[in-house]
């Protein structure tokens, strides 16, 4: 029983990034029904811009707020050139433009970053707690990590709820038509939310890179997760990308726990085939998936 | 001429004769080039196959699918585990040949297809295209977790049996005993001796083919003389580009590489006594052949009754099905075709590579199917043949420049799938035809233009 808790305690943190992945994929979706292929590409290229900025300034909160920064402006980027100019009718043209995006994004850091595998430096202690008399699976790092998406989630939600812009956020996701015609500038809108998902995506790069390795398809997988958890928690709801996407770092982490980590994509895989046989949906949602 | 077209089987029959021109044509050209142009067109080829499920999978059927080099590796895996552990066939007790494992490694492709076909089709867009990235993800990861049957990480290496007789340029007989031009080599030394290793496979355009466009074959259109010294060659193993991951190597030209006339004794070296057998020439024809029946299958099926309901479904699914079109049915076959060319594919694949691994069939692979049939065209099969020729040209072109340009390795390496990704979105963004469709396009609008000037 200790093990098992030390596997949901050790699951917590890459739940809460995989969560923060799902997150952006899901602000995209809701307001432009497309899903961002690309998002993970655009979190390593910021996650590599964090970290010449860390070596360059030594600062970790620099590093991140730089992240951020990138983060927004690489998805106004994206949004500009690549997905408004896709003509809506074309929905497979979507999805392709934007796994071009991810290609070139991972071949041109692998020219600007050289020398594959990196390592980014241990902002926090990243070792197990020692309390009540025992070393715990969980550290500073991982509180630091859930701490940043409380708060990411916490920003988001007084975003959409309390503001004029966040109204006009979900009218323009709601109806686009109806929006404009109430005085919503819904392009200007989208493009906020584009740079919104990138700043998130791109914190949730800064995060994960000190626990693995960053390398231009180290996120790769982390994608695969996302999207998983998007999927399952219905990929219009926030709060099912953010419980879903901690659920999926939990069974990620028992499954890595009880057998081997190379498990862990093959089981996913398993979650999401299951949840589209039985929900395609998703839980956290009412929209239709299957058109047939 | 339009009378002749109607009648019962003539389009079947003008398929055939398409294919075949065009597969004997390659076949000539594979006779005339030096072994690395070979291996070229062999992985040309073989990914024009897999590319052809694409296109159906992708274009005709409406369905973005990252799934399909993880297909490959179904086919390639069947191929391998069935080729390294089948004597005799299982239960018909028949004498092994790796035609049967190419067979298996179909069926397995038609299974894993109806599965993800059944999970998947029913399902819109983006959830399909995630549920495809996780199976690109999953599946060599499988391979991974059970290495004591898959190999693991290394994965499996084939001895590929090959032909007993060797794939022989007609130079050999010419030099033994100067036969008559005419009658051995000219026919033979394609036709025949490649297929002690697919004799099944070659015979299916041929002898159909002898009915109606036969004539196609007359005895000129196979090599003789052009195949002679320079082909043979190049036979021995340190020749063999091993696997595609060092192009900017493998692009180094390769004819001053060895003497350019027959050495009786590198001839023996090369597994097989005394006849001049160039492995990639030999991978080539397989690769060619198997391109080509997948191609009169694709053919068929995309210019009939079934490309016309896959269509009609990616156009309007409701009115599809008021036409009494199942959507579901007519997607899940999509993916049950696609998937049987991806495993035949694969199956090809594993046999110019000597090899399977996870490695081999990754992400990368799936990727590389997407973009070739985007860039290529994804409306026609015209595409996945461009697009076949790109993925393996593409690079090269990529490499030569940085090689004459002197740019450093890290700068090399990632600059074709830096041109791949922004090609990719400036086709969809500008021509979503792909190169085949903006050439139709633009010969329909000469066409046009010259029309109205009169």
């Amino acid at each position: 029983m200790t093990t098992f808790i030390d596997y949901l305690l050790g699951g917590l943190g890459s739940g809460a990034i995989i969560a923060l992945m799902a997150l952006a994929l899901v602000l995209i979706w809701r307001s432009t029904r497309v899903v961002n292929f690309a998002q993970v590409g655009q979190a390593m290229f910021t996650t590599f811009i964090a970290l010449s900025i860390q070596t360059w300034t030594g600062s970790w909160y620099v590093a991140l707020i730089g992240a951020l920064a990138a983060g927004a402006v690489l998805g106004v980027i994206v949004q500009y050139l690549v997905l408004r100019p896709v003509k809506r009718s074309d929905t497979s043209g979507a999805i392709i433009a934007t796994f071009g995006v991810l290609i070139a994004l991972q071949a041109a850091a692998g020219m600007i970053w050289p020398g594959g595998s990196q390592a980014f430096p241990q902002p926090f202690n990243n070792s197990g707690i020692e309390f009540a008399g025992r070393v715990w699976p969980i550290s500073i790092y991982d509180f630091v990590v859930i701490g940043i998406t409380a708060l990411l989630v916490l920003g988001l939600t007084l975003l959409f709820t309390k503001t004029s812009l966040g109204l006009s956020m979900r009218a323009a996701a709601f109806n686009p038509e109806v929006a404009r015609l109430s005085g919503v500038r819904v392009s200007r809108v989208l493009t906020f939310g584009w740079a919104l998902a990138g700043s998130v995506g791109a914190v949730a790069g800064v995060l994960v890179a000190p626990v693995s390795t960053i390398s231009p398809n180290s996120f790769d997988i982390l994608l695969v997760f996302a999207f998983v958890a998007a999927v399952i928690g219905g990929l219009d709801s926030l709060i099912g990308a953010i419980s879903i996407g901690v659920f999926t770092g939990l069974v990620i982490s028992l499954v890595s726990g009880y057998s081997d980590s190379g498990n862990a994509p093959v089981v996913a895989l398993l979650l999401l085939a299951l949840n589209l046989i039985l929900k395609p949906e998703g839980i956290f949602s009412h929209h239709k998936a299957r058109s047939v | 001429m339009v009378n002749l077209l109607r009648l019962p089987g003539a389009r079947f029959l003008s398929h055939l004769a398409i294919v075949f021109v065009i597969w004997a044509a390659l076949m000539r050209i594979n006779d005339g080039i030096d072994p690395l142009m070979s291996y070229y067109l062999a992985l040309a080829a073989m990914y024009a196959t897999a590319m052809f499920g694409m296109v159906i999978l992708v274009g005709l059927s409406g369905q973005v699918s990252l799934g399909n080099g993880a297909l490959m590796a179904i086919g390639g895996y069947v191929f391998a585990l069935t080729s390294l552990n089948w004597q005799t066939v299982p239960i018909l007790g028949w004498q092994w040949n790796p035609i049967w494992s190419m067979i298996f490694a179909g069926f397995g492709g038609i299974a894993v297809g109806l599965l993800i076909g059944w999970i998947g089709a029913r399902l819109r867009g983006p959830y399909l295209a995630g549920l495809t990235l996780g199976i690109a993800v999953g599946i060599p990861a499988i391979a991974t977790r059970f290495p004591e049957i898959f190999g693991g990480e290394t994965g499996l290496m084939l001895t590929v049996p090959y032909p007993a007789g060797g794939y022989a340029p007609a130079a050999e007989t010419v030099t033994i005993d100067e036969a008559p031009l005419a009658e051995v080599p000219l026919e033979q030394a394609p036709l025949d001796e490649v297929p002690l290793e697919q004799a099944p496979l070659e015979q299916a355009p041929l002898d159909t083919e002898t009915a109606g466009a036969g004539d196609m074959l007359t005895a000129d259109n196979f090599p003789s003389a052009e195949s002679s010294p320079a082909a043979g060659d190049m036979l021995t193993a340190d020749n063999f580009p091993s696997a595609e991951s060092s192009p900017s190597a493998l692009a180094l030209p390769s004819e001053s590489a060895l003497p350019n006339d027959i050495d009786p004794t590198a001839a023996g070296d090369a597994l097989l006594a005394g006849s001049a057998f160039v492995l990639e020439r030999w991978q080539a024809s397989l690769a060619v052949t198997a391109a080509c029946i997948i191609g009169f299958f694709a053919l068929n099926l995309v210019r009939g009754r079934q490309g016309r309901i896959w269509r009609a479904v990616r156009d309007d699914e409701v009115a599809a099905a008021v036409s009494g079109i199942s959507p579901a049915g007519s997607k899940i076959s999509a993916f049950v075709v696609s998937s049987f060319f991806a495993a035949i594919a694969g199956a090809v694949f594993a046999q110019i590579l000597s090899y399977v691994g996870p490695g081999a069939f990754g992400l990368g692979l799936s990727l590389s199917l997407l973009v070739g049939v985007v860039l290529g065209g994804r409306a026609s099969l015209g595409g996945a043949i461009i697009g076949g020729v790109l993925l393996v040209a593409l690079p090269q072109l990529v490499f030569n420049i940085a090689g004459d340009r002197g740019w450093p390795a890290n700068v090399t390496d990632n600059a074709p799938n830096l041109v791949y990704g922004l090609l990719v979105v400036l086709v969809v963004l500008i021509a979503p035809g792909g190169i085949l469709g903006s050439l139709k396009d633009g010969t329909r609008r000469l066409l046009a233009k010259s029309r109205s000037a009169k």
